[in-house]
């Protein structure tokens, strides 16, 4: 398990997202692993079938979305001022964070000033994205900070070193027993793989370092550029702690979260609870207007909002842009019949499943994630599920063909594609090519399908069947006569 | 400067770039159908039962002296030494401080605490009132302001509301259009539905596991 950890950090996030398929062959042979996969999808499946059919009108809310990111989008440079006159005008500090490494260098100057030494966080994916902690350790390693994660997931899987493998649910990679392992090795006893015994521990533990953090780090659900207030959701009320009971409150946010108004939360609150965990609503829905007022007893006196591009820009006014109407409610994974099988870290990549093969290459580039848009059977679950109406398998689609455009896709499909070009045009050709390949896969066929073909052409088939060319052809059956 | 030049390549891009999304949703999402959409009669009744759903507490009391005593109850026989209250006009009025530490509760108020970290931290019970409650969803929505500490809600182990039965709405969207409204919003606000809790180890539930385990609210007529 470990390993796995240090695999995922080393091949995912820091360089290329290569070799997908080796990983997912290495997970499709675990069957602990399909097993957390299959219990945490299958639950949160039906509950979001129950939660959203409650809604007198859910399509009207996803129909909603669509319409106000879309908007937000195309204004986004208004909407990012607006914010940040709001957040100021709260007493709130704003700045602009062109990359991660900017966000590192802002976050570490503040905690040297501060003299900080323990940070205490609420899950973030963007924090995720750009490796906040561990860089922080070692960009500032003379400050001795302690950066500390408090969701329940977010916190075993920091403590065994491991990446999250879902958006939602960090560590449903594990289960009870190996969970027991890595907070035995904290708590220096063996503690039984029972759930309150775990759960109490953490609570245990974590409450110390509520109570002693100087700085408190949570991303942001949404952020309301009318009013410049962030929503946060949480479930075990980690989030409410990280923003309420340090001094200081930081919020790192992708531009991306954007929402032009506060009434707008109201399609958006609900479809993220609903569709992505099975909520209502989730435990605590907070929303936070800049530092607490004069009058407050506690409440952070500094407040201070992160606008993280990291990418992001570069999708706005092209094909691409729908991929930022993302609300990571990480729905979309687990209908994935790719990710339902491997499971999040085969991805490699922070964000996994369909939203993380789409948004992965378009932040990092094409050559360094080449596999990710290839890891998807394009059934348009996806696009079905999302409660934004993102068509993810269409931009998975059009990646792959950016890929070819820009010579990054095999020779062997780049002669396959050609030969096929030539074939539909010239009709002799095509006719001569299937009798031919008839003749050709006969000893390959086994059970009905093509299991295994000779290279180059075992590209195909070392991860697919195929299935065989029909004993007789449309155009043959036709000139005889369909009865 | 950074500002501008950060918010001039975004302009740009939105302005030039050559791709218009045009393509909405598919109407026909899955989840189309309204059959299980339930009207909400009795407010009171219904957020009563969507809390106790997530394993909260609720009931509804006559007055305020039923409410003071359920409060009493509670924190005699659980035990509590330490209660901390905001320090709202509402809260004098349920006069629970007297009969509390007549019962051997030390009563904290959210009103020049030293440090308010370590009592909050301390206290057994945490208790409050709420702006609103949300019928639909069985959540209070808790403002900050002056003599109401955000920590009341969080720290302590158990969390007790005292709301009257007048100021339940129906819906989230409701309570959130309520606010958009505003000129101005809380420095926090928060939609609080039932005990904390959190599925991560293999989606069993476990409660308490940061906030409070116990949720107890009180309708007060």
């Amino acid at each position: 398990m470990e390993k796995t950890g240090e695999r995922a950090r080393r091949e995912g996030i820091e360089s290329g997202v290569e070799g997908f398929n080796e990983r997912a062959r290495r997970a499709l042979a675990d069957p602990e692993l399909h097993d957390s996969i299959a219990l945490f999808t299958r639950k949160t499946l039906k509950g979001r079938a129950a939660r959203l059919a409650e809604l007198p009108d859910a399509p009207g809310l996803r129909e909603r979305a669509y319409h106000i990111k879309q908007e937000t989008m195309a204004n986004l440079d208004r909407y990012l001022a607006q914010m940040a006159d709001a957040v100021e005008e709260r007493g709130g500090n704003v700045f602009f964070a062109e990359t991660g490494e900017d966000v590192v260098r802002y976050v570490g100057e503040l905690a040297r000033k501060k003299g900080a030494k323990v940070i205490t966080k609420s899950k973030s994916m963007a924090t995720e994205e750009i490796e906040l902690n561990r860089r922080l350790e070692e960009e500032y390693g003379e400050l001795e900070l302690e950066v500390v994660e408090t969701d329940l997931g977010e916190w075993i899987a920091q403590l065994a070193g491991d990446a999250p493998s879902h958006i939602v649910a960090p560590i449903m990679h594990m289960n009870r027993r190996q969970i027991a392992r890595v907070l035995s090795r904290v708590a220096g006893e063996p503690l039984p793989p029972d759930v309150r015994a775990l759960a109490g521990f953490a609570r245990r533990r974590l409450r110390e370092k509520f109570l002693a953090a100087d700085i408190g780090i949570s991303g942001a659900n949404f952020g309301v550029a009318e009013t410049g207030t962030i929503c946060l959701v949480t479930n075990e009320g980690n989030g409410r702690m990280v923003t309420s009971i340090p001094p200081v409150h930081v919020v790192v946010m992708g531009i991306e979260k954007l929402v032009p108004r506060f009434e707008d939360l109201e399609v958006f609150v609900q479809l993220l609870a609903r569709n992505g965990t099975g909520q209502k609503l989730t435990v605590y829905t907070s929303f936070i207007t800049g530092p607490r007022g004069a009058d407050e007893l506690d409440g952070p006196e500094e407040f201070h909002l992160i606008l993280m591009d990291n990418g992001r820009s570069k999708l706005l006014g092209t094909e691409f842009e729908e991929a930022l109407y993302c609300i990571r409610c990480g729905s979309c994974l687990n209908v994935c019949p790719v990710y339902r099988q491997t499971g999040g870290h085969a991805y490699g990549s922070t964000y996994s499943g369909p939203i993380g093969a789409v948004i992965t290459p378009l932040l990092k580039g094409d050559r360094e994630a080449k596999d990710l848009p290839h890891a998807s059977s394009l059934c348009a679950a996806c696009w079905e599920t999302c409660p934004v109406g993102i068509p993810l398998h269409d931009l998975l689609l059009k990646l792959r063909s950016r890929q070819v455009e820009e010579g990054l896709a095999g020779k062997a499909q780049e002669i396959a594609f050609k030969g096929f070009e030539e074939a539909v045009e010239h009709p002799a050709a095509y006719r001569a090519g299937a009798r031919l390949g008839r003749l050709v896969q006969r000893p390959l066929v086994r059970d009905g399908s093509v299991r295994r073909l000779p290279p180059p052409l075992s590209g195909w088939t070392d991860f697919r069947d195929l299935p065989p060319l029909a004993e007789r052809s449309f155009r043959e059956l036709w000139r005889e006569g369909i009865d | 400067m950074r500002r501008e030049e950060f918010l001039e390549n975004i302009r740009h891009r939105t302005r030039y770039g050559r791709y218009k999304p045009t393509k909405a949703p598919d109407a026909s999402w899955t989840p189309g159908r309204r059959a299980a959409a339930r009207e909400i009669g009795d407010p009171a009744a219904r957020f009563l039962e969507e809390l106790e759903a997530l394993g909260g507490h609720g009931r509804r009391v006559g007055g305020l002296e039923e409410a003071r005593d359920y409060v009493v109850g509670l924190a005699r026989s659980s035990g509590a030494r330490l209660l901390v209250r905001w320090d709202v006009e509402e809260l004098e009025r349920l006069g629970a401080d007297g009969p509390l530490r007549e019962a051997g509760v030390e009563v904290a108020v959210w009103r020049e605490l030293e440090d308010f970290r370590e009592v909050a931290g301390r206290a057994d019970i945490g208790l409050s009132t709420a702006e609103w409650a949300i019928a639909e969803t069985g959540s209070l929505v808790l403002e900050s302001g002056p003599g109401k500490g955000r920590a009341v809600a969080i720290l302590p182990p158990t969390y007790v509301a005292v709301v009257p039965v007048e100021r339940l709405v129906r819906t989230v969207s409701e309570a959130i259009r309520m606010y958009a409204k505003r000129n101005s919003l809380p420095q926090n606000l928060c939609f609080h539905t039932g005990p904390s809790r959190s599925g991560d180890i293999e989606q069993s539930l476990a409660t308490g596991v940061h906030g409070p385990g116990e949720v107890h609210v009180l309708l007060v007529d």
